[in-house]
């Protein structure tokens, strides 16, 4: 299982505990969580790759995540080629070319995100189809809820090997 | 070899295949089997060697799993001793397949040997050579089973020794007969099976081919120790033959210097041009203390900076990790070294930069035709090989590196084989690969 990761909920993932006592996780640490413990893997490459390497969190952590196999790459230069590609369309409406090019490239089909635009883009079956692609997002609300849970144990979102 | 599958053997219980490549890194936590796994390849590198080289009347020296760098004990000791009333198994499985170097084709040779006890030891019972539709099967566990079954494309066929040859199928001084032999030799007694036609001479020769081709090695494999010999001040003159820690390496590299210039030359460029990857040494020489050559002599380091040289220094005066990583080295890089290396930690005692250097060397000198089986606990020297491996630093393609992840179980130990893609990814980790580096490096960033 795997999936993608935009640069804008980076923040909610890769955030410093502690917490309250007693809080339980919030949806982005659950998908972290379900990365590090679980069975997920996070998908990177092109642009979006550098985007993330502008967290200092995520950097830090990349470096294990990568060794662990936990962290996926995907050939920045096919990535960019082919965000190259649709630009040169402009079949989209967000501004994440890079992103849609890469799950295309990958065959990944979940992304966590909380761009409007993006999330259009992502179920847009012009752009990301067999399946459709889906979204994981906390734009009404932090808590983990079994919308996420549901999200984050379909295998057929990810066609990479383990 | 390109794989090995074992049952019942030390930790390993479950029938298990680890896939090998010209680099295999072994990793995984203390006690979880990878140096068991190290002896169990010599044992059957050993085993096959034996059925080539052998004399086919002496026969064949059973693997011993006690010699140095491994000691594995007692029959009992390297069984799958699986606790309370089920106890010890009574035999231990292993079989290993290659593609032959020296054929053309895709299908493997097959080795399996089961191992039973004698005495207090583990010796072959059971062997089987296949290679596509020629077999060859062997037991040696009853006694009064005299019968050798083979086959190739044209059907299968069984013999049985005479009475005046039974002897062949016994031990004799401890040796393994090699009994694959004797229907060629002794063309009489041998029964088709399934309505097989009779035998012919070329069946023979398909069967005594295929165990030749087996060809694992022709020589043994070099099996480091875990901590190498420390350096002496003075060597002399002395043997210069393989050691697990490393010993003779001075005398090796003395005997170079003084006797073949010409490999000498080349070895020390070699060796330098690591030492100034690494950040070790910017040169090796040795220093006569006498005349002649067999006079005492000193090993020497030097390290330069800029343009200017530093002084010679005695390999004793040096960092232990020179010391402890220049019989690796020497090894891998000597004109002459065997096509198999098992090494246990070489990266002791080297600062991360050099244990990646040694990752980048190991990239360099994998290939199918040298062997390079390594357990270790370096991060450094893993994550080299997977970025040389991604860069295409070196001749060696993610197929070409298998990394065996030792994980434990309850009561036994489960080899995963994970591989490295073209991007550099590790692929087929299974959940628990390296969670405790995941989890510490979560508390460390406070996430």
């Amino acid at each position: 299982m795997c999936a993608i990761m935009d640069a804008n909920v980076a923040g909610e993932v890769f955030i410093k505990r502690p917490k309250p006592a007693g809080q339980p996780p919030t949806a982005g640490e659950k998908f972290l969580i379900w990365i590090k413990e679980g069975p997920g893997h996070l998908v990177v490459g092109g642009k979006l790759r550098k985007e993330l390497g502008r967290v200092n969190l995520f950097q830090e952590w990349a470096r294990e995540a990568q060794l662990s196999g936990k962290l996926r790459s995907i050939n920045d230069e096919r990535v960019n080629q082919n965000t190259a590609k649709l630009e040169a369309k402009r079949n989209y409406r967000s501004n994440d070319p890079h992103v849609i090019a890469l799950a295309q490239i990958s065959g990944v089909r979940l992304l966590y995100t909380n761009d409007k635009r993006l999330q259009d883009d992502f179920r847009n079956e012009m752009l990301i189809d067999d399946p459709q692609g889906q979204i994981y997002e906390t734009l009404k609300g932090k808590k983990f809820t079994a919308t996420h849970k549901g999200l984050l144990s379909r295998e057929d979102l990810c066609p990479l090997k383990r | 070899m390109d794989s090995i599958t074992i049952e019942n053997f030390r930790c390993f219980r479950q029938r298990q295949t680890a896939r090998l490549a010209p680099l295999t890194l072994l990793v995984g936590e203390n006690s979880t089997g990878k140096t068991s796994f190290l002896a169990l390849i010599r044992a059957l590198s050993d085993l096959t060697v034996g059925f080539q080289a052998q004399d086919i009347l002496v026969g064949i020296q059973p693997p011993d799993f006690k010699e140095d760098p491994y000691d594995l004990g007692s029959f009992d000791e390297i069984v799958h001793y699986r606790g309370g009333r089920e106890g010890r198994t009574g035999t231990f499985n292993a079989t290993v397949t290659r593609i032959s170097k020296y054929e053309t084709g895709d299908e493997p040779y097959q080795f399996h040997v089961t191992f039973g006890k004698k005495g207090t030891t583990p010796v072959p019972i059971k062997t089987r050579f296949a290679h596509g539709d020629t077999w060859s099967e062997q037991d040696f566990s009853t006694v009064g089973a005299y019968t050798l079954r083979f086959g190739t494309h044209r059907g299968s066929w069984e013999w049985n020794a005479p009475d005046e040859f039974r002897t062949l199928f016994e031990f004799r001084e401890g040796k393994l007969p090699m009994v694959f032999y004797f229907p060629r030799v002794l063309n009489e007694n041998i029964t088709p099976l399934h309505a097989s036609p009779p035998d012919t001479q070329e069946d023979h020769e398909s069967l005594e081919d295929m165990v030749f081709n087996f060809r694992l090695d022709t020589q043994r494999p070099f099996a480091s120790a875990p901590v190498r010999s420390k350096p002496r001040r003075t060597y002399d003159p002395a043997r210069t033959t393989s050691d697990p820690e490393g010993d003779y390496v001075p005398m090796y590299l003395a005997s170079m210097f003084f006797e073949n210039k010409k490999t000498w030359t080349k070895l020390k460029n070699e060796l330098e041009s690591f030492g100034k990857f690494a950040g070790l040494f910017d040169e090796v020489s040795i220093k006569s203390l006498g005349k002649r050559d067999s006079e005492p002599f000193q090993l020497q380091v030097r390290k330069s900076s800029g343009r200017s040289k530093g002084p010679w220094r005695n390999l004793i005066d040096v960092g232990y990790g020179v010391s402890q990583v220049l019989p690796v080295i020497t090894e891998l890089l000597r004109p002459d070294a065997p096509d198999t290396f098992l090494l246990q930690q070489p990266e002791v005692h080297l600062h991360p930069s050099a244990q990646a250097a040694l990752g980048s060397l190991f990239c360099q000198v994998a290939s199918r035709d040298r062997q390079l089986i390594v357990e270790t606990h370096s991060d450094h020297l893993l994550d080299r090989v997977r970025m040389d491996v991604r860069d295409g630093k070196s001749d060696l393609k993610p197929e070409d590196v298998s990394i065996l992840f030792f994980e434990r179980g309850d009561l036994d130990v489960h080899i995963h084989s994970l591989r490295i893609d073209e991007e550099g990814n590790i692929v087929d980790a299974p959940d628990g690969y390296r969670s405790f580096f995941m989890e510490e490096t979560a508390r460390s960033l406070g996430l």
